[in-house]
């Protein structure tokens, strides 16, 4: 097939994508909950949002997109918080998500799982709150209380929402959800190409849509980004091939700013990305219910909350690395997350023992000291091979 | 798999647990200054602090079996199995007021583990680093309260010599429901066999009764001894009963009858001081102003500089801190099967620290609450701990709860094992603004 030059930017489906990843209500969840349709928000990626989509409900995951201050949430956190609960929480105090219907929150983080207390604590919408509890460990006993936890916040919504969340209609959920994952994963795989189709920052910006449109509208937004993407390249102006691994990196704009310093982000390891949809869920388990505790407790790339799993996450990114021609890795970390501090201080150790370039960036949730960023990424660039 | 080390590697395991028992050689020495009753059980816990670090050193030098821990891992077990045992953490929490913590800490940092991560974990991160923690035959992991203690554990399994020592961790469910408290008891249950396994030591359940049995005197004697600090003046600040009781119940010799002993000893010196009407500093002209709820650890790292000046510059009295806090139930011995719920519910529920930052917040609200009714508490201190970030992001809900039950509270910002985070200087400040504002003292 011959190349195009860039033309990515005309693709109807990737507009769409680009304005709901840049939004938190978008026209779409308007049109949803017009039709009666209710929005379940929920943190962090370990959530089984199949759920939801079998009890008709819009799985929207949350972040502060949006958000420039945290003067309203900072009353409830301090400065030593990770920003993005305090922006998150901001722009809940300041009615931004008003139009969830239910939100459920983890036992993800130190900071991520204060939201659930200072929510109740703070504002009486919605009238829904729930918070899980998962596991540290991933073995059988683990998924089997996760798997009890899970048929738990059924019952609380099927209850709270007088509605059935039958077992059809989860495996209904769970092939949806699957087929979502296997389209993203061929998204990710044109990016094994030496020039491939679609940036780090628009391969962000489809993610990140995936988290707040219905499902089955999103397959098919997807589905025409894919036939829109097939045969464009990039510029030939990346000088290196940069893998990210992370956290809760929403930011189409993180990754522009390490994309104009010449390193294209060819693939991740965060929780917007390959974390999402790397492994998919067992559809032939008789049990949907333990089906999706098997996955996201044991199964999906693991992030640093999950003990004991470090080497599998290090097999995990060194797998990228070959499969994607890396010729480096960027640890993002957001300040204060002790999780993300030890694990990329043990992981960039391992791969720079293994010759492997490795650099931790810290940030912030919305994007600040961008100079500072850019003179880092910069340097990063120039000491990676390949690059003249 | 067994990690085995040579005599070098070893022997410098030992050198700074060594040089941490030496320092409470000096702090035991200058214990027995003190007179009194006061000064005996000063003298009586290093004691036992020594002896059951002793042991320790012991069996590193004896290739003996021994274990590292932690507090809420029900330690009544370690002791009916005859195992010695060492808190991974033990140096923050006991001997950081030692004169090397500060290269420690600097140590920790050029390891690359920055300066946010809590110094609680960052030194035991750095001393396994380093080789400068005693390798034991098997360790315990910890997966609450916070982020970063399991980070330690796996850093542990990331080490080239600690990956060899056989781990184990209970998984602590986030609810504190029956459900929570079974699963728990089952993850008891499972660290007791991987102990089995990997020190030859066994747990003789009659044995174990005997010693929960005992640890319930103890608690018992404690829980009197807390109705003590109810009054006015209170019998005792910051230096003698509140986290040493923590301490001698929990770390160093749980359910033994030297730990019932120093308990008794203790009770009936608060109940005479309660009887004559002293307080906590017997100086003449000191007199109790305000009485305090320190709600975290004690600020080990320089203890000696700033309790002692809260007494004699305000006549503040800690009279309750986050670990001298009892609520606790006492255990039922009735069967094997009720002993490990007791010990899961103490350990998952009730344990400091474990009790208010690895579940949802409301034993935050709860405990303040409780104990400003009980022990008449005039202000709450909320230092704010760098590595607490749950606890900062409950900040704003315990000053709520404050300001409900009509106490004032205060949040410094420090850390309470390294006064260069905040000085000792700015804290004071800090509180003397508070107590001045408030109108206190």
């Amino acid at each position: 097939m011959a190349t195009q030059t860039r033309s990515l930017q005309t693709s109807e489906a990737y507009q769409q994508m680009s304005r709901v990843a840049d939004a938190l209500l978008t026209p779409e969840i308007e049109e949803f909950k017009a039709e009666g349709g209710r929005v379940v928000g929920f943190f962090c990626s370990t959530v089984p949002e199949e759920l939801f989509t079998a009890a008709g409900m819009l799985p929207f995951r949350m972040r502060g997109t949006g958000s420039t201050s945290t003067e309203l949430a900072d009353s409830c956190f301090t400065p030593i918080n990770c920003t993005f609960p305090r922006h998150c929480f901001n722009q809940a105090l300041s009615g931004e998500f008003e139009f969830l219907d239910a939100l459920i929150v983890i036992n993800s983080c130190d900071h991520v799982r204060r939201i659930y207390d200072n929510w109740i604590d703070q504002l009486d919408e919605p009238e829904f709150v729930h918070i899980m509890s998962l596991p540290r460990k991933t073995g059988e006993r683990q998924v089997q209380w996760y798997r009890e936890d899970i048929a738990l916040l059924k019952e609380k919504l099927e209850a709270q929402f007088d509605l059935e969340i039958s077992n059809d209609a989860i495996r209904d959920a769970i092939r949806l959800h699957n087929e979502v994952r296997r389209l993203q994963r061929e998204l990710y795989e044109l990016r094994k190409v030496d020039r491939p189709p679609i940036t780090g920052a628009e391969a962000l910006r489809v993610m990140v849509a995936g988290t707040a449109l219905p499902r089955a509208d999103y397959k098919e937004m997807l589905e025409e980004v894919l036939t829109d993407v097939r045969g464009l390249e990039v510029g030939d102006d990346y000088r290196a091939r940069v893998l990210v691994v992370g956290s809760e990196l929403d930011s189409p704009e993180f990754m522009e700013v390490i994309e104009g310093q010449g390193a294209l982000v060819v693939t991740d390891a965060t929780c917007f990305g390959t974390r999402l949809m790397w492994e998919c869920v067992d559809e032939d388990e008789p049990d949907p219910i333990r089906a999706l505790a098997q996955y996201y407790v044991a199964d999906r790339p693991s992030c640093p909350r999950m003990h004991g799993d470090q080497p599998r996450r290090l097999d995990f990114i060194r797998e990228l690395v070959d499969e994607f021609k890396v010729d480096g890795v960027i640890g993002e970390r957001m300040n204060f997350c002790d999780m993300w501090q030890v694990e990329h201080f043990m992981t960039g150790g391992d791969l720079k023992g293994e010759g492997i370039p490795f650099i931790q960036l810290d940030r912030e949730y919305i994007l600040s000291g961008r100079g500072q960023l850019q003179t880092r990424v910069q340097a990063f660039v120039e000491t990676l091979k390949g690059t003249d | 798999m067994t990690a085995t080390i040579d005599l070098a590697a070893k022997k410098l395991s030992i050198e700074r647990y060594m040089q941490e028992r030496d320092w409470f050689l000096v702090l035991a020495e200058a214990a027995k200054a003190m007179p009194g009753a006061e000064g005996e059980l000063n003298v009586k816990m290093f004691d036992i602090l020594l002896d059951a670090k002793q042991a320790v050193v012991d069996c590193v030098n004896n290739d003996e079996p021994f274990i590292g821990g932690y507090f809420c891992n029900a330690p009544e077990l370690f002791h009916a199995m005859d195992l010695p045992w060492f808190m991974v953490m033990e140096t923050p929490f006991m001997a950081s007021s030692a004169p090397h913590l500060a290269d420690d800490i600097e140590g920790s940092v050029a390891m690359g583990l920055g300066t946010d991560l809590c110094t609680a974990v960052r030194l035991p991160a750095y001393y396994i680093n380093s080789g400068m923690m005693p390798v034991p035959s098997a360790v315990l992991g910890l997966l609450s309260p916070c982020d970063a203690a399991p980070m330690l554990s796996q850093i542990m399994q990331h080490d080239k010599v600690w990956k060899d020592v056989p781990l184990y961790c209970c998984d602590p469910p986030y609810t504190g429901d029956d459900r929570a408290v079974q699963y728990f008891a089952e993850e008891l249950h499972l660290m007791v066999a991987f102990l089995e396994e990997h020190t030859g030591r066994t747990l003789d359940v009659e044995k174990l009764k005997v010693v929960c049995e005992e640890s319930n005197q103890t608690y018992a004697l404690w829980q009197d001894y807390n109705e003590l600090r109810r009054n006015v003046p209170c019998p005792h600040g910051w230096e003698i009963g509140g986290a040493q009781a923590f301490a001698i119940s929990q770390c160093f010799v749980a359910g033994d009858p030297r730990c019932t002993a120093w308990f008794e000893q203790l009770y009936d010196c608060g109940e005479a001081k309660v009887k004559a009407g002293q307080g906590a500093n017997l100086a003449d002209g000191w007199e109790e102003k305000i009485r305090l709820f320190w709600f975290d650890i004690m600020p080990y790292g320089w203890i000696y500089e700033f309790m002692p000046w809260l007494e004699e510059e305000w006549g503040a009295v800690i009279v309750m801190d986050m670990f001298s806090n009892f609520p606790y139930t006492l255990l039922d011995t009735t069967s094997e099967d009720t002993i490990f719920q007791g010990l899961a519910k103490r350990n998952l529920l009730d344990a400091p620290m474990i009790r208010q930052a690895r579940g949802t917040a409301e034993n935050f609200s709860n405990d303040i609450r409780r104990v400003v009714k009980d022990y008449k508490i005039d202000c709450v201190i909320w230092p704010g701990h760098m590595g607490h970030k749950d606890g900062a992001a409950t900040t704003g809900i315990m000053r709520q709860t404050c300001r409900e039950i009509g106490v004032p509270f205060l949040h410094i910002g420090l850390d309470l094992f390294d006064s260069r985070y905040t000085s000792v200087d700015e804290v004071k400040d800090k509180v003397s603004e508070f107590f001045a504002g408030m109108g206190l003292g």
